[in-house]
């Protein structure tokens, strides 16, 4: 019994037993309430085939299959927002990321009156720490231009970066991925092969 | 006792400090003598202050790297722990706890990281590895059987009288015929140029700085190690991943006449697996057929990169040289190949298999490997878990490597070539993992610190 996880009296319920559960929960909700009840039978087929699930990646966050998600929030610096805002408009959609590889996408999100940044990520591989130490040798001016404007942030060639990241992230309480099994560099070989498919097909076609 | 606060200001230069060879163990920083032979032992201690009897005992036989191959030594004799061994030592929690948690939870607990699942999990590893009766693991290299009898005596002396000192394990390696290993294949041939521990290799291969490899020096990122505390106990130390292979030398012959049509063939797929033909001749240097007197020539048979070979035609992104020490390989991409080393010091056990044989005769033959730097986690277990059994970094999707990936019968490997790659499929596993621990390995004065504990 010690080895029992926390998560394992769930695994245990019948699908029946989570359906009431959640027919309980949504008692007090009106508009939830129906809406739960039509969806029930859809829900029932679901739950029934077993549902792929969220794992964990690295120290926080979720993962799903190959890719993990990263959220964090930070609080600004003064002035902070503006120049933040001010460099994102420049720089558009040109992050550099391509080089890197391993990042599915990103975005930046002001919040609570230009007080705060919601950063969330989406990227390749089962822990950001692992691949941070790169990101710190070879961009680290990339990266510090972009995070110089919150609060306690060292720098990413200071070793402690690592600790400041995992102090604001906040592990998403569920995340969906479309392909979990592709990578971002998947998905560029299969473009490359879909591509020269079609040229193929064309010629003989 | 000791001061456990962190040192302030570590310094951090451009210019290395020279390395004090006199306190750094010769595992570390030499390779070993050719011919050669040995014996690995584990010891387990259950007194700690018959643990630190023993020690003192061996430290005068512990060879240093600058006296490494004194000839009147008869061989040399290398010391590491694990961290149930130094626990066993009784060194103070403070000290422990400093650590870095991939030491402290040891090798069979990271078996997620290293993909060490099926044949490989360290539930099938051989005793007392991946258990907490490994403590103190020995390393005796001589150039003799009667050498080695020499060292074996003094290590045994150390303990003899020691009742609560208890020998867990023993394994004798040795030379095979041409110094090549079980597979055929002459190895062992590079290792990156440790900053400062010696006049640099031929070749246009560039110098690692020495913090990579132990600690006490800047590193590569321009860091000097901070713990584990205090500095007595980490100066001109660094950690050891030891790693036990046995070689299914039989599956890769027959595998190898499987996928070919002739003798030839059979020798190019397998250089293409390893990246070099089996006298040592690079296929970047040698991309059509084995060039003996390049294998044989130490100033020419490392002097390559793969900047000319961008498409893999000449040596596959997959081949096992090629993954384990990328080089140039990876330089459009964001990774700091030079944070990704380890100082590579194989030895080989078990008897040949037979020249043609392709049925396997049962016997245990392979390699051990002490694979040895200051960063377990971002050298080794980067290694191992990114390009040793993932291809992601190569866009080869899942592929593992061909030679030492846990490839279980559906493995993989892509052969670039013009117009259409080849693929292999139905890769098994060349190697079972037999075993494997994380060990600290410190310098002759922190072994006389741990020594002199409770004292």
């Amino acid at each position: 019994m010690a080895t029992q996880t926390l998560s394992r009296p769930q695994q245990d319920q019948t699908v029946d037993q989570k359906i009431q559960e959640l027919r309980q929960l949504y008692a007090d909700s009106p508009v939830g309430k129906t809406a739960l009840e039509n969806s029930i039978p859809a829900l029932r087929e679901k739950l029934a085939k077993g549902l792929r699930s969220n794992e964990s990646a690295g120290r926080v966050g979720l993962r799903q299959g190959k890719v993990s998600e990263l959220t964090l929030i930070f609080k600004f610096v003064p002035g902070g927002a503006k120049r933040l805002r001010a460099l994102l408009q420049v720089m558009g959609a040109n992050f550099g990321t391509e080089k890197v590889a391993t990042v599915h996408d990103q975005r930046f999100v002001f919040l609570d009156n230009d007080t705060k940044l919601l950063f969330a990520t989406a990227y390749d591989g089962d822990s950001w720490d692992t691949y941070l130490d790169e990101f710190a040798t070879k961009i680290p001016d990339e990266l510090d231009m972009l995070f110089s404007e919150l609060e306690e942030f060292p720098g990413f060639r200071d070793p402690s970066v690592k600790d400041w990241i995992a102090k604001y992230q906040i592990p998403a309480e569920n995340w969906y991925v479309a392909h979990p099994d592709l990578t971002v560099r998947d998905i560029r070989r299969l473009k490359r092969i879909g591509k020269a498919a079609e040229e193929f097909l064309d010629k003989i076609g | 006792m000791f001061s456990i606060e962190k040192p302030v200001g570590d310094t951090v230069s451009t210019h290395s400090p020279a390395l004090e060879t006199s306190d750094i163990q010769a595992t570390v920083l030499r390779p070993r003598p050719s011919p050669y032979c040995g014996e690995y032992v584990i010891l387990r201690i259950g007194d700690a202050a018959q643990g630190r009897e023993m020690l003192r005992r061996m430290l005068p036989h512990v060879a240093p790297a600058d006296e490494w191959w004194v000839p009147s030594l008869p061989g040399w004799l290398g010391i590491s722990f694990t961290f149930e061994g130094l626990k066993a030592l009784g060194v103070p929690q403070a000290s422990l706890d400093s650590f870095p948690i991939e030491f402290r939870q040891g090798m069979a607990a990271r078996a997620e990281t290293l993909h060490d699942f099926g044949a490989n999990a360290p539930a099938n590893w051989e005793h007392p590895f991946g258990t907490a009766e490994a403590h103190v693991a020995l390393a005796i290299y001589a150039k003799s059987e009667r050498d080695l009898q020499k060292v074996l005596d003094l290590a045994r002396k150390s303990h003899a009288d020691l009742q609560q000192i208890s020998v867990v394990y023993r394994m004798q390696f040795g030379e095979l015929p041409d110094g090549r290993n079980p597979f055929g294949f002459k190895d062992g041939l590079h290792n990156p140029h440790v900053e400062g521990s010696s006049p640099a290799g031929a070749g246009t291969e560039a110098s690692i700085k020495a913090g990579e490899f132990v600690m006490g020096y800047p590193d590569e990122r321009g860091e000097t190690a901070d713990v584990p505390i205090p500095v007595e106990l980490r100066r001109n130390g660094t950690f050891v991943a030891i790693r036990k292979f046995h070689m299914d030398v039989a599956a890769f012959r027959r595998y190898l006449r499987d996928q070919a049509s002739s003798p030839e063939e059979e020798e190019l797929i397998a250089a293409k697996m390893v990246g070099r033909w089996r006298s040592g001749a690079p296929l970047v240097l040698a991309p059509d057929r084995d060039d003996p007197a390049l294998g044989a020539d130490g100033n020419r048979n490392n002097d390559f990169g793969y900047a000319d070979d961008m498409k893999g035609l000449k040596c596959p992104f997959s081949a096992h040289i090629r993954r384990v020490n990328p080089r140039d390989a990876l330089k459009d991409d964001v990774v700091a190949v030079n944070l990704h080393h380890f100082l590579r010091r194989g030895t080989n056990y078990g008897p040949p298999l037979p020249e043609g044989v392709l049925e396997d005769d049962g016997a245990e033959r392979g390699g051990v490997f002490l694979l040895i730097g200051a960063h377990l986690h971002r050298q080794f277990e980067f290694i191992q878990s990114q390009w040793v059994t993932d291809g992601n970094f190569i866009s080869h999707g899942t592929e593992q490597d061909p030679l030492i990936g846990n490839n279980e019968g559906d493995g993989v490997f892509t052969i670039p070539r013009v117009p259409v790659r080849r693929r292999l499929h139905g890769l098994p596993s060349f190697v079972a993992v037999r075993g494997g621990e994380y060990a600290f390995m410190p310098g002759l004065r922190a072994l006389r610190w741990i020594s002199n504990l409770g004292r």
